[in-house]
């Protein structure tokens, strides 16, 4: 994966999610970050720090990435969520827009 | 959620900061309009977008969207209030370049706002129904800077005054003018409208004005459209680059208006150069430029119709009732035929094929051929010209040509009995004399006679030709019959005429010489035998005669001379000298026609086989007529007096005409009795109409003349007058 293809996520206690640029897209502010006109440091370096996102979470966010573009392209297979990261998980979602 | 094992699970508490700091938002707000500054100031690079996201997701979270909102309100207006500051400082030229790069700054800094923001734009807003950021953004710059009033004059006045540089020939900056146009646009439609283009009409149609009036004094006509073509394609162009599609037709309109309608009627009524003139001189481009702009504005292409319309009908009547032309038949129709040659060219390649012209056209020449009333004549003795001779030489495709633009012309006859009369007259000389040049051609008229008027009207000519086919036939069998009788009898070319298809003639008396009568004789022995119940009369004013005569120095010639003149000649077979009373009592042909054969046998140069004493053209009772011994001439064979066609004389022409209304008359009645047969009862302004829609291919009856009719039949007791109506009419069976 070259690295222009690549967008590193950054989660509240510092690990490092590389991911597929196309993925990171799904997320509207993401995508948003990633084209907007202005040169924000993101942009530049290709990298999104995350401070109030948790690991786990930040990881199933990743994972949800993934999950949804194989389903764009038509397989149907359910994306399985652990109960206890539910609540978490939807106020990250309406953070990332997704 | 099918998991089995039970979990002892309960909702954390956020991990977020709950909201304890009461100036937690405060806070929150000062990074953010820090960060909108230095967006303002390109110093975008060093933030980070995701922080900025989070501080106003927080704050719209947190409830504190309306501090955000107004605080953004704020901030904007103040930049703008400094930008607009800044652009009014720029100098003359360079304020609209200033103008335009800070447009498109805004607009950059606009959306990086809007992307951080894009929480509050998909929550906060919607909820509380205020305008998103983006809209905002535009709002406020229309505000502070359009609407500035000092930026808003410049503007407007920078804007016109390079439409003006331009229109008078300078290359403009049309790249700024494009991008400082679509700033307007995206401000709104109605902005553009205000701020730009209701000045811009304006201002344009003033000019317009001003500048059609001087051309319109100083170019002629052609110029002038050339100029109008030119200014519209100019101003064309100039909205497809640099302004809005819509602005299109508004302009094209005013320049329509200025420089077309508001002189039209003064560009096609101009001396020596208008309308009238470009007609009469082919002028094609310049036609078809004054079609193509007039086209555009409302009336123009009635005026030019107009104008074109009533210059034919005056030409065209000119052309009818110029007494020189009435001399030359042929000439006279060649002319017609010409002048529907040159208006046919004109709307085909000037004005497009319109049909509108097309019909003017076709109803100016129905207007004025019809104004001479020895129209159907003179087109029957151009047909009668062109199969005797004119048709020589000349290709089958040609030929068709010229008889189908005849059949134009015919067309346009409302007196089409009239013609069929003259033709049936001219078409019977020419066969009896044999002077046509091709069967084929003469069929073929007649078969476009036919498609145009149906087949009563060609039946009677049809007939005329199945006559001359039998009559060769019987002859020849009269004389493989009769051959040994025969042997020595000058031989005869009998043409047997059907009396109802050919034109009536009263059969003249004319002593026949005698070796001729018993030849004659044989014949009508030989064909009432064959045919019983017929009578046959001799027509000896329609023949023709071959001659052998030996002259004085014992020169031959063989002469082709008409029956009277054979008979005439033939006395001199007996006597050298003969005067008038003698020739005349002897021939018993009447005095007219004698005149005229004596005339074209002794005073024609070149053709006097006779003498006549005293010299001179006009033949008088006691004039003595000799043998020319001395006749000479280079052919051999000599033909005299032909029995050609000829415009009739005016006691000729009148005595036709009577003759064409007394045929109408049966007609009108036939007409009369049809209708009535079918709708029983009729009132008099209907039947007056039908009649004249079912005659109408063959002439226009007279509203009088159907009601003399009408009597007529009602005396005859066709049919009655209804005892209450008297408009009404019953037909009686």
């Amino acid at each position: 994966m070259k690295k222009e293809d690549t967008v590193k996520l950054i989660s509240a206690e510092g690990f490092e999610f590389v991911i597929d640029k196309n993925a990171a897209m799904v997320s509207q502010t993401i995508r948003n970050m990633l084209t907007s006109p202005g040169s924000f440091s993101e942009t530049q370096h290709g990298v999104v720090r995350f401070p109030e996102i948790s690991t786990p979470i930040l990881e199933k966010i990743c994972q949800y990435f993934y999950w949804s573009l194989q389903f764009a392209s038509g397989k149907e297979t359910e994306f399985y969520i652990e109960p206890e990261l539910t609540l978490e998980l939807m106020m990250a979602a309406n953070y990332l827009h997704t | 959620m099918s998991a089995p094992k039970k979990r002892n699970f309960h909702i954390e508490a956020f991990k977020h900061k709950v909201v304890v700091d009461p100036r937690y938002a405060d806070k929150t707000w000062k990074v953010l309009e820090h960060a909108i500054n230095e967006i303002y100031n390109h110093n975008a690079s060093g933030l980070s977008f995701e922080e900025l996201y989070r501080n106003a997701y927080n704050m719209v979270l947190h409830k504190f969207g309306d501090k955000l909102y107004s605080g953004l309100v704020g901030t904007l207006t103040m930049h703008l209030k400094e930008i607009a500051k800044l652009i009014e400082a720029a100098q003359g030229g360079l304020f609209l370049e200033e103008l335009d790069r800070k447009w498109a700054d805004h607009n950059k800094a606009l959306r990086m706002i809007r992307d951080i923001l894009m929480y509050m734009d998909r929550t906060y807003i919607p909820n509380t129904h205020k305008t998103p950021v983006h809209e905002l953004g535009l709002n406020l710059w229309r505000d502070h800077i359009i609407h500035s009033s000092e930026i808003q004059t410049r503007l407007l006045t920078m804007l016109l005054e390079l439409v003006q540089r331009e229109r008078t020939g300078e290359v403009i900056n049309r790249g700024l003018m494009r991008n400082v146009i679509k700033m307007l646009m995206e401000l709104g439609l109605s902005v553009y409208q205000e701020e730009f283009e209701k000045h811009f009409i304006e201002v344009s149609s003033n000019f317009y004005s001003l500048e059609s009036q001087q051309f319109i004094e100083c170019c002629d006509c052609g110029d002038y459209l050339k100029k109008a073509e030119r200014r519209l394609n100019e101003e064309m162009e100039r909205v497809s680059h640099y302004l809005i599609d819509r602005t299109e037709t508004k302009i094209t309109n005013v320049v329509e208006n200025e420089m077309i309608s508001n002189h039209m009627q003064r560009l096609i009524h101009m001396e020596n150069s208008g309308l009238v003139s470009m007609l009469v001189d082919d002028k094609y481009e310049d036609l078809g430029r004054m079609y193509s702009l007039f086209h555009r504005v409302p009336d123009g292409l009635s005026s030019i119709r107009d104008v074109m319309t009533s210059h034919l009908r005056e030409t065209g009547k000119q052309l009818v009732m110029d007494p020189e032309r009435l001399k030359d038949p042929v000439d006279f129709v060649q002319r017609l035929l010409d002048k529907k040659d040159k208006y046919d060219n004109i709307i085909s390649l000037a004005f497009n094929n319109d049909k509108t012209f097309q019909n003017a056209l076709n109803s100016s020449f129905e207007h004025f051929i019809n104004l001479n009333s020895r129209s159907p004549e003179f087109i029957s003795l151009f047909v009668d010209d062109k199969l005797r001779k004119g048709l020589k030489g000349v290709s089958e495709e040609d030929v068709e040509v010229i008889l189908d633009k005849v059949m134009m012309l015919f067309r346009y006859l409302q007196e089409k009995d009239v013609f069929e009369k003259y033709y049936k007259q001219h078409l019977a000389k020419r066969l009896l004399s044999g002077k046509s040049i091709s069967e084929d051609v003469e069929r073929s008229m007649i078969v476009k006679l036919k498609t145009e008027c149906g087949y009563q009207f060609t039946s009677k000519l049809e007939g005329m030709f199945t006559d001359m086919k039998t009559s060769q036939d019987t002859v020849q069998e009269f004389y493989a019959n009769q051959a040994a009788e025969t042997a020595d009898s000058p031989t005869l070319a009998i043409q047997v005429l059907t009396t109802g298809s050919w034109p009536t003639q009263p059969s003249t008396p004319c002593n026949l010489p005698t070796e001729i009568l018993e030849v004659c004789e044989k014949f009508r022995t030989y064909y009432l035998g064959k045919h019983t119940g017929r009578r046959l009369t001799w027509q000896t004013n329609m023949g023709t005669a071959d001659l052998k005569a030996t002259f004085g120095k014992g020169q031959k010639h063989e002469l082709n001379v008409s029956t009277y003149q054979m008979c005439i000649l033939m006395l001199f077979n007996n006597a050298d000298c003969l005067t008038y009373k003698e020739i005349e009592q002897a021939t018993e042909i009447p005095a007219s026609d004698l005149k005229r054969c004596l005339q074209s046998l002794a005073c024609v140069k070149g053709k006097n086989v006779l003498r006549k004493e005293p010299m001179g053209k006009d033949i008088g009772e006691e004039d003595a007529f000799f043998f020319n011994d001395k006749f000479t001439s280079k052919f051999y064979k000599v033909k005299i007096g032909t029995v050609a066609a000829q415009k009739e004389t005016e006691p000729e022409n009148q005595e036709t005409r009577q003759k064409v209304e007394e045929d109408r008359k049966p007609q009108i009645e036939a007409a009369i009795v049809r209708i009535m047969k079918s709708r029983r009862v009729l009132d008099h302004n209907n039947l007056v109409a039908e009649v004249t829609k079912q005659l109408q291919s063959r002439f226009m009856p007279n509203p009088v003349l159907i009601k003399k009719r009408i009597e007529s039949l009602i005396e005859r007791e066709f049919l009655e007058r209804d005892k209450e109506d008297r408009k009404l009419y019953r037909y009686l069976a």
